[in-house]
């Protein structure tokens, strides 16, 4: 539940919640090469969505949610960023 | 001291707005449907009775729109902004609400902070709308 | 004023508003197609959800809201009324009931509502998908329109006529967000457009949930409401995103999700920025539903944080440039009247008042020095001019937020083509005063109010007794006969209106029995649908008035005498038909006047009472001994029926209640002084007469003395009062009689019945007092000690504890402040 920092990638699980924002937010600010991992996450709070908006990280993996994948433009078939 | 007309079908309704209105500091009065309304309006003395009218949609007997084009064919010194009043399924009025002649069109329920604002800007309260200001989002 | 008494109005209007939509609910079902029934039925259910958004009690609104929706549609005629559905609303109106009852109770609708709440809304909206009724009601677009229709109706009516074509909404540009293959593919869905406030996380908000949770949802586009700022500066918990998204989803089920932010949505139906096709009656096509960004409130469309202080004069100045924008609007609109003019002049004063800054003044002095008859093209044009600078990040972003926001402004040539010529609201308005008559005042009071007055006024009646007391004290112990007589003289006068404002708050507390009839449209429908039976209900003299108590009184008793008709009365069908009667029932309910009563009348075309089968089950029950039953008639043993403890079901139906028998009937109406009697055909039905007083209010007592106590006795169940020497008391065993004109009457002593350590006192001459009391056909004498004078009492029943003391009638303040306790004898002895 939650968010796992990792060495390279920041893995989003469950469901990730408006606290947890902030932290990600600093944590991939920090990051040479920013990236998450949204194999296991069911749903972020829209901060969080803005967040990944915001900084653009790399997406490891498949992204759980079809609506999360879309609209970070990381869906199968979309143009990637 | 500013008097506001409320004119709405249901009591619990008019208890609700003339309470918000009243203890922002205004006189009011209230009528149950537009007839009513356009009654005490022909009733009272000529000069303008009311300073604001906060008039629901739908009623029996006469609704919101028809008694505001029938306000506005009173003569210019009987006038007074009208704050139309309505539930979201009717949203899609506002343009009749202009056409009428209505001044401006509030949701209902209107949050009172909303409620004292808008019609402190219509009737030129400023202390009042300053502080109704303080509550509402920008 | 304060929270309670609004809640008390709300609750007062809602119990009003449910029992006119109970009854037209049930006259809907008969005649489904009746546009003023629809209409008048819609009116009372959007007045019902409009009170209750009002105090944010979310699962009653949610029902209420679904049922709207519901109605919206059948009286538009896109949808058709089903018995199914009828039941649907019953049960949401029925738990609304409950709802209501909760609140009274303890202020507030607890946790548990929830879940029934969001099964009773989904079983409500699903009727949604149902079809339409196959004749298309024709919408008779009514000139005078304001009496029942609504806007909506008006707007269709005017713009729908002629040439004009239904109110189209031009496709908003971020439709473009939408890939147009689903667009094609769902052409009845729903597109709308959701920009959360910058603040929303704050208030808990996640509009990344709600928009993710919109039902059928098929797209869903995050865009952002102004360009991120760079990384290092951004805050993550300023709501930037602008979200849009498709869901073929009925409207109303959209704007229903999004209820708890309208103001920051936008939901279209995508059938309505299509131009309607010619069809014969205007399809009633929801319209665009833009939702009233107008005034209220507008999104922040930059990102930038307004500065800590002076947030309220920054949001102030916002408020009042878009309603000046607004004022500005409206002067453009064609057709204005002057009347209009003069509001908008005086709406821009209100403004630049409220504002209240240096530019605001100077503004002020020249809007005041334009001409009277200024036209709306001049004011427009000052106003344009004259218009109040904001701050400056506000400023830019209002001129380009309003084209999406504000409706109002944008693209209106069409529609102001298609609006309301100035000369049409005459004619309806006239008409519609025309029909109004007598214009009536009715004034809505609560009951509590009446009853205080019915207090007040009883008070009085006794208090003014004690004049005449008074003067006579004052004749013989003061020696005052001028004092006396003036005493006297306005004893007389205060006397008349004493009586005459009893006799008026009498006539208040007067109420039509069809206040209690009219729960027994719903209670035979339901109740004969379950039993598969087919039961009309025939309702006369609904207009009877009596008492409030007796009305009260009478509401379980008739309850449960309807019950047995149905379950016990009214045969099935197929056994009416055999027995060469229709197959329906009918149950008929009759009120009359009948001198000082009150006489209602339920009978039946069922099976009737079999008399031998009473006799068979009096004997099994141990009732009456075998001998006794066999000498009864049929008619007599019909009539133990009423005896304790009898019930003739061999399974006790859980309708009709667990061993709820006549008895309780009949003791339930003899407790307010009345009668009922029974009389039944064996195979033709069933008939149940009672009778009961007019009024409850006055009642003439007798006061008698007992063990050094005083206690009243109802005047109408005297019959003598009479001195009995003891020698002409016969003892037999432990019973005592005497002979009183030839006929035995058995004696009781009163002190014995109440318990009282005394016996029975004789007089001087060795006689009793005995109080012959009549019991049904039979009379029984009270020992007593000493007669008293009669007199007029207000009669309250005992509450509370108390109420269950068979034994009293109830109580009644005397004159002198002392309570008085009047008995009910039958329940003595």
């Amino acid at each position: 539940m939650g968010i796992r920092y990792l060495k390279k990638y920041a893995a989003l699980e469950d469901i990730v919640t408006v606290e947890d924002a902030e932290t990600l937010f600093g944590w991939l600010k920090q990051q040479a090469k920013p990236a998450v991992n949204l194999s296991k996450c069911v749903h972020v709070h829209a901060a969080v969505l803005q967040v990944l908006l915001l900084v653009k990280p790399q997406v490891h993996g498949h992204a759980a949610d079809p609506w999360l994948a879309q609209a970070l433009g990381c869906a199968p078939g979309q143009a990637s960023d | 001291m500013n008097r506001v007309l409320v004119i709405d079908d249901a009591a619990t309704v008019r208890m609700y707005h003339r309470k918000i209105l009243g203890d922002a500091g205004w006189q009011t009065d209230e009528a149950i449907n537009g007839l009513e309304a356009l009654e005490k309006l022909n009733n009272q003395p000529p000069e303008t009775p009311f300073d604001l009218y906060v008039v629901d949609i739908n009623m029996p007997k006469m609704d919101g729109y028809t008694f505001v084009r029938e306000l506005r064919r009173h003569p210019s010194a009987m006038q007074a902004p009208v704050m139309m009043v309505s539930t979201e399924a009717q949203s899609q009025d506002t343009s009749v609400a202009f056409d009428a002649g209505a001044n401006c069109y509030l949701v209902k329920p209107a949050k009172p902070q909303e409620l004292v604002l808008t019609a402190a800007l219509l009737l030129g309260d400023a202390a009042v709308a300053l502080k109704a200001a303080e509550g509402v989002r920008a | 004023m304060n929270q309670t008494e609004l809640l008390d109005q709300f609750i007062l209007e809602a119990r009003d508003c449910l029992e006119q939509i109970g009854q037209r609910l049930l006259e809907v079902e008969k005649s489904p197609t009746d546009a003023e029934l629809l209409n008048d039925l819609f009116r009372l259910v959007h007045t019902l959800k409009g009170n209750c958004g009002l105090f944010e009690f979310k699962p009653l609104e949610r029902v209420v809201h679904a049922g709207e929706d519901l109605l919206d549609r059948v009286r538009n005629g896109t949808l058709g009324y089903s018995n199914d559905m009828a039941d649907a609303l019953l049960d949401a109106m029925d738990f609304t009931a409950q709802m209501i009852d909760e609140i009274e109770q303890t202020g507030a609708i607890s946790s548990a509502a929830e879940g029934r709440s969001q099964a009773l809304a989904t079983a409500l909206r699903a009727h949604l998908a149902g079809p339409a009724p196959t004749a298309v009601a024709t919408q008779s677009a009514p000139a005078d329109a304001p009496v029942t229709a609504t806007a909506a109706a008006t707007t269709a009516a005017t713009t729908t006529a002629p040439a004009a074509t239904p109110h189209v909404t031009p496709a908003p540009a971020w439709m473009d967000r939408i890939p147009t293959t689903l667009l094609e593919r769902f052409p009845d869905a729903v597109v709308w457009r959701y920009r959360p406030e910058p603040e929303c996380f704050f208030k808990g908000e996640d509009p990344w949930l709600l928009s993710r949770q919109v039902p059928a949802l098929k797209h869903l586009d995050v865009g952002t409401q102004g360009a991120w700022p760079p990384v290092e500066e951004a805050d993550c918990y300023q709501c930037n995103l602008d979200l849009v998204g498709l869901s073929d989803a009925p409207i109303a089920y959209v704007s229903d999700h999004f209820r708890c932010v309208p103001e920051q949505v936008e939901v279209i139906a995508l059938s309505a920025l299509r131009p309607a096709p010619p069809v014969a009656a205007p399809a009633p096509v929801p319209v665009a539903t833009t939702t009233p960004a107008a005034v209220a409130t507008t999104v922040a469309p930059t990102l930038s944080v307004a500065p800590g202080g002076g947030q309220a004069a920054a949001n102030l100045r916002k408020r009042a440039l878009q309603m000046w924008d607004d004022q500005i609007a409206l002067l453009s609109r064609s057709g204005i009247a002057p009347g209009t003019v003069a509001a908008v002049r005086l709406s821009l004063q209100g403004l630049l008042r409220a504002t209240a800054d240096d530019s605001a003044a100077l503004h002020l002095t020249t809007l005041l020095a334009l001409p009277a008859n200024a036209s709306a093209a001049a004011v427009g044009q000052w106003a344009a001019q004259h218009r109040p600078t904001g701050e400056a990040h506000g400023d830019a972003s209002n001129a380009t937020d309003h084209p999406d926001g504000l409706d109002v402004h944008a693209d209106h040539p069409a529609s102001d083509g298609s609006g309301l010529p100035p000369g049409t609201p005459p004619d309806a308005a006239r008409r519609s005063s025309g029909d109004d008559g007598g214009h009536q005042k009715v004034l809505k009071v609560g009951q509590e109010k009446i009853d205080r007055l019915m207090d007040l006024i009883g008070e009085m009646v006794v208090a003014k007794n004690a004049l005449p007391y008074l003067a006579q004290r004052a004749e013989t112990h003061f020696q005052q006969r001028e004092l006396a007589r003036e005493i006297k003289a306005q004893y007389a006068v205060i006397n008349r209106i004493a009586e005459d404002m009893q006799h008026a708050i009498m006539q208040v507390r007067m109420l039509p029995v069809g206040t209690v009839f009219q729960r027994f449209g719903r209670l035979v429908r339901d109740i004969s649908r379950k039993l598969g039976k087919e039961v009309e209900l025939v309702v006369e003299g609904e207009d009877t008035e009596a008492d409030k108590n007796v009305i009260e009184s009478l509401a379980d008793p008739l309850i449960h005498i309807i019950r047995n008709s149905l379950d016990h009365g009214i045969e099935l069908p197929e056994a009416r038909r055999k027995a060469g009667k229709p197959a329906h029932g009918t149950i008929r309910v009759a009120a009359r006047q009948e001198s000082d009563r009150v006489v209602i009348e339920i009978d039946d075309d069922g099976a009737g009472v079999d008399p031998n089968r009473i006799r068979r089950k009096a004997i099994e029950r141990g009732l009456i001994p075998e001998d006794k039953a066999a000498t009864l008639t049929d008619t007599e043993a019909v009539q133990l029926i009423f005896l304790p403890g009898f019930s003739t079901a061999d399974t006790i139906s859980d309708l009709s209640g667990r061993g709820v028998g006549m008895d309780v009937v009949r003791t339930a109406v003899e407790r307010i002084n009345g009668h009922v009697e029974l009389s039944s055909q064996f195979g033709k039905g069933t008939r149940l007469r009672l009778s009961l007083p007019l009024s409850m209010a006055v009642t003439n007592v007798m006061i008698i003395e007992a063990g050094g106590r005083r206690f009243g006795v109802p005047m109408d169940l005297i019959v003598e009062t009479v001195r009995v020497h003891a020698d002409d008391i016969h003892h037999f065993k432990q019973a005592q009689t005497t002979v009183l004109r030839g006929r035995i009457v058995p004696l009781r002593a009163l002190h014995g019945l109440l318990a009282l350590d005394d016996t029975p006192h004789l007089n001087e001459e060795g006689e009793h007092a005995v109080l012959v009391v009549r019991f049904g056909s039979e009379n029984v004498g009270l020992l007593v000690d000493q007669f008293h004078g009669a007199t007029d009492i207000i009669l309250k029943p005992l509450e509370g504890v108390l109420a269950g003391l068979t034994g009293f009638a109830g109580t009644a303040l005397m004159g002198d402040g002392s309570v008085l306790m009047v008995l009910n004898p039958k329940e003595l002895v």
